[in-house]
């Protein structure tokens, strides 16, 4: 029974499921150890680093020329290389992931929009004419979001969670939402393996086909459970803080000051950010 | 629904800061003014689990998963400000850490998401909830209704913020951002969501709901009391049974609907929808309404019967349609699903270049979703003879669909089978035996 199942895919909800729990814990536990790797981007201060990144990010959204984007994307490779980011990983997992889902979105795009055709190949009945306009439309639209991406995966590679919420400090988010954000953070993995283990229970007690409505009968029964859950640790998580002497306010440890290295590298990143606005502006 | 950086302007996504951050303040604020010290580790561990239903994959009636977000779960159990920050909270450990929607677009995100969803959720649970009683069904009921709305009044807005790029960025006729216009973007969000994110929305919240009202009703009441510091209403037991409920919905989109026709009529209802009412001929529409409630009752239980067990609900969901469809042969002018390249040209200001080269594989067996036979198709054919034409279209078409996904499934099914390990297909027999 239970290979038959397997191979139509009945339970084939149970393993998205599970896959990507597992494969968000192992994602955070990797990046945190390229953020502890010894590189230049690791060595710059996270409050300097948000701000670079931040820049860079508005300018290529802001900018409207392809060149510029390549460009941006040139000099991102080289930051992830001085930083020591496993080249092929960083590429693959950007390029494989959300600008070829982009691509897909784009494409009937190329086909619709009026304009100059590139070419008119007839097939039969259909005729394939993407129209200039469109493409180049196409071409911008996925490298501004691969340069994003890219950009925010380099980010969360090279830093640690715990120095990135300080620095969301130094922008003024109120210390309550930074508390709750490293909370939530921190409980966010003991949640995942809570909830493969539920799964995984759940799927070496099933020998048969289940129903629709009962598989999804039993996700709510899980996520009720979670909430039940929830409650329960958030009472003990509070018990703790108590006794630990909580009593509202907080206090957090700020890190040392800026130093000349990271000022020159937020200069750096302003400088390069409003040379590929300025360039888009020219070459537009 | 996650937005990626690059498909909004940044005017747009950053500006929506101008909405969220404003809102976030509130939030914190009213969640603060209660009771700062034990909220904290609440909210947090709440912001963990919207997180964890976010990776819940759930099936959808047709075979796909989708996930939902259990924003209405935590404004009912939390109340709609605690909801804001949990679900924030989740949102931006999404963008900053797994890369799920934009580090610029977190304004847009959690505008969608952590505000607009919970509030319309909450509110809309609220309103169908009325004064019943904590544990009647009939707060299931206004939670799974609440989610859904919630939810896809969400995905209206994504559709509305993407449609409106083209609109304001374009630089020599090419798009900068997100291609498509209000008129492809608002639909594509909202049959994405309605037929499916929606609808698991809508169970999560309901089947939690009934969980906790089973198990654990305390915390429909008291956590309330602790981050809102609200009084949470008891209730009483309903004085209306739920058909009335039911009742009360239909008359008010009826309502709805009058309203709106009489707005697109420029303020003439024999002109609702902008279409000429006095030109329908009432007597053979009567005819074919009649023929059409006759071929449902003998079509639609046969479907059931014959359809196997996994596909029942779908399929007849489907023949249903198929059979009801000539209902919008009512309408003049405009005949729906009839809408020939000259009627898009004139809806939509131009033809798409693909559209029309596809119009054409189409229009040979079935031209205008009619067989292609005088009977059904002179000028001179009275309604309901136009009606049978497209139901029996209509199911052919549907039979010759189903026929071709049968036969492609079970091709893959086949070459799956022979890739797969031999041993693994004489297993079974082995484990019936004890």
């Amino acid at each position: 029974m239970s290979g038959r199942v397997e191979r139509d895919g009945h339970v084939g909800w149970l393993e998205h499921t599970l896959a990507g729990i597992t494969s968000s814990i192992e994602r955070a536990v990797f990046t945190e150890e390229h953020a502890r790797s010894r590189g230049w981007l690791q060595a710059v201060d996270p409050r300097a680093k948000l701000g670079m990144f931040l820049v860079v990010i508005l300018a290529a959204s802001l900018s409207s020329s392809i060149v510029v984007e390549v460009g941006l994307y040139a000099i991102i490779l080289g930051a992830a290389a001085a930083s020591r980011v496993p080249f092929d990983f960083f590429v693959k997992r950007v390029w494989l992931g959300i600008p070829l889902f982009a691509g897909i979105v784009v494409i009937p795009a190329i086909f619709f929009v009026p304009g100059p055709r590139l070419f008119d190949l007839p097939l039969g009945p259909i005729q394939l004419a993407p129209s200039i306009p469109g493409l180049i439309g196409a071409v911008l639209f996925i490298a501004r979001v691969g340069v994003s991406v890219s950009l925010a995966v380099l980010l969360v590679l090279t830093t640690p969670w715990a120095d990135l919420l300080k620095s969301l400090q130094t922008i003024r988010v109120p210390q309550l939402f930074v508390l709750i954000l490293a909370m939530a953070y921190r409980y966010i993995f003991l949640f995942l393996h809570l909830a493969n283990g539920m799964f995984e229970a759940r799927k070496s007690r099933l020998v048969a086909r289940t129903s629709g409505s009962e598989q999804r009968r039993y996700i709510s029964g899980t996520i009720g459970n979670l909430v039940n859950r929830s409650i329960k640790m958030s009472n003990d998580v509070y018990a703790a803080m108590a006794a630990r002497g909580f009593t509202g306010s907080i206090r957090s440890f700020q890190a040392d000051r800026m130093g000349m290295a990271d000022w020159l590298s937020l200069v750096g990143a302003v400088a390069v950010a409003v040379v590929a606005v300025i360039a888009s502006r020219s070459l537009a | 629904m996650h937005i990626p950086d690059g498909y909004l302007s940044p005017i747009i996504s950053v500006g929506m800061g101008m909405v969220t951050v404003p809102t976030w303040a509130m939030a914190t604020r009213r969640v603060q003014r209660v009771l700062t010290s034990r909220t904290i580790p609440l909210l947090a561990i709440f912001a963990a689990m919207a997180f964890t239903i976010m990776m819940f994959n759930v099936p959808v009636p047709g075979g796909t998963t989708a996930h939902g977000v259990g924003g209405t779960l935590i404004a009912i159990v939390l109340g709609p400000w605690a909801a804001v920050i949990a679900i924030s909270v989740a949102l931006i450990i999404q963008a900053l850490f797994f890369g799920d929607g934009g580090v610029l677009a977190i304004f847009v995100n959690c505008l969608n998401m952590g505000i607009i969803l919970p509030f319309v959720g909450y509110g809309m649970y609220r309103l169908l909830a009325g004064r019943s009683a904590i544990l009647s069904t009939r707060r299931v009921w206004a939670a799974g209704i609440g989610a859904y709305v919630g939810i896809t009044v969400a995905a209206f807005c994504v559709g509305v913020e993407l449609g409106i790029q083209p609109i304001l960025f374009t630089q020599n006729g090419h798009a900068l951002y997100s291609p498509y216009g209000l008129a492809q973007a608002i639909p594509a969000m909202l049959a994405a969501h309605a037929f499916g994110a929606s609808i698991v929305e809508a169970l999560i919240t309901a089947f939690g709901v009934a969980y906790l009202q089973q198990r654990h009703p305390e915390y429909l009441t008291s956590l309330r009391r602790v981050v809102a510091g609200a009084d949470v209403p008891e209730g009483e037991r309903p004085r209306r049974p739920l058909w009335q409920l039911g009742g009360a919905i239909v008359a008010v989109s009826a309502v709805l609907m009058v309203i709106a026709g009489f707005i697109t009529g420029g303020g003439n209802i024999g002109h609702a929808f902008g279409a000429d009412w006095s030109r329908v001929d009432w007597p053979s529409v009567a005819t074919m309404l009649l023929l059409v409630a006759v071929l449902a009752l003998i079509l639609i239980p046969v479907a059931w019967i014959l359809l196997p067990k996994r596909i029942r609900g779908v399929g007849t969901g489907f023949a249903a349609a198929a059979i009801l469809a000539p209902l919008g042969l009512i309408a003049p002018g405009l005949a729906y699903g009839e809408g020939s390249t000259q009627n898009v040209q004139a809806a939509f200001g131009y033809v798409p270049k693909g559209l029309h080269d596809l119009s054409g594989i189409f229009s040979a067996p079935f031209a205008g979703y009619n067989i292609p036979l005088p009977f059904f198709r002179d000028a001179n054919a009275a309604l309901w003879q136009t009606a049978i034409g497209y139901e029996l279209a209509g199911i052919i078409g549907i039979l010759i669909l189903g026929l071709a996904i049968y036969v492609i499934t079970w091709l893959i099914r086949r070459a799956g089978g022979r890739a797969a390990d031999p041993s693994s297909a004489q297993q079974p027999e082995r484990w019936g035996q004890p």
